[in-house]
């Protein structure tokens, strides 16, 4: 059950290191919230259910299910918010100077 | 309704507080019996959602978030960051609010796409390259998300 709990725990983290490298290396707000839903939809998913695992059924195995489910369904909210915002302010993706 | 609203607040309550002392269990049943009295009962949605369908949905939706993940990854580690963002306009058949809503937040979950502006029958959506666009063009993400709601009353 712990190495279970160990090896979600580590490709959580696998997708939370790569998605802050994205935010330093992709261009612009549009493509680096990409980045931002690859660290909330799979990296702190995928650590949560870890976490989970090795708590056993137990009460702080419900609230880890709560938070589980208020992340998914919270991060596409605050994600379109933010690029809805920025879109609505003018901003376009700038995918000329990259290449 | 609103008595059934009550208890599952109230159940939550007590997950998240995870103490029984008389004390904090009498002002959680107090707060969520308020919550419960002063929000409105009902929801925007025009057409029925289908919870036993959803629970098939969720699955599904996680299986490919997980391999767009996965494909996001690459291009973020690829040394010359082969991107190539752009957004597209999605002409969509779903009309309903209930439907925008699923459909919108099951793009914008899915890494390499995000939901920018929704519409009826029309989203804008950015996607970071490609072949990150390809479920939606295919039109099997409108598809599935149609088929969680059902057209009339009681068809369930």
């Amino acid at each position: 059950m712990t190495a279970l709990a160990v090896f979600l725990i580590v490709v959580g983290l696998f997708f939370l290191v790569v998605g802050s490298i994205g935010m330093m290396r992709l261009p612009d707000v549009f493509s680096r919230a990409h980045a931002l839903s690859l660290t909330d939809s799979l990296g702190a998913v995928f650590v949560l259910a870890g976490l989970a695992v090795y708590e056993g059924f137990t009460l702080n195995f419900l609230r880890i299910i709560v938070v589980l489910l208020l992340v998914y369904l919270m991060n596409p909210a605050i994600s379109h918010a933010t690029l809805r915002a920025a879109y609505r302010s003018g901003l376009r993706p700038s995918a000329k100077e990259e290449k | 309704m609103k008595v059934f609203i009550a208890i599952a607040l109230f159940a939550l309550w007590l997950v998240l507080s995870a103490s029984f002392n008389p004390a904090h269990v009498v002002l959680g049943a107090i707060v969520a019996l308020i919550v419960a009295w002063i929000n409105p009962i009902g929801t925007p949605y025009t057409r029925r959602f289908l919870w036993l369908r959803a629970l098939g949905y969720a699955p599904w939706l996680f299986g490919r978030v997980v391999k767009s993940g996965l494909h996001v990854s690459r291009l973020i580690l690829y040394p010359a960051l082969p991107i190539k963002p752009e957004l597209i306009q999605h002409k969509t058949k779903l009309r309903s609010e209930g439907e925008l809503v699923v459909l919108g937040n099951s793009i914008t979950l899915t890494p390499g796409t995000i939901t920018v502006e929704v519409a009826p029958g029309e989203l804008i959506v950015h996607a970071i390259d490609a072949s990150a666009q390809q479920d939606l063009i295919s039109g099997v993400l409108d598809e599935k998300v149609s088929r969680l709601f059902s057209a009339w009353e009681g068809d369930q």
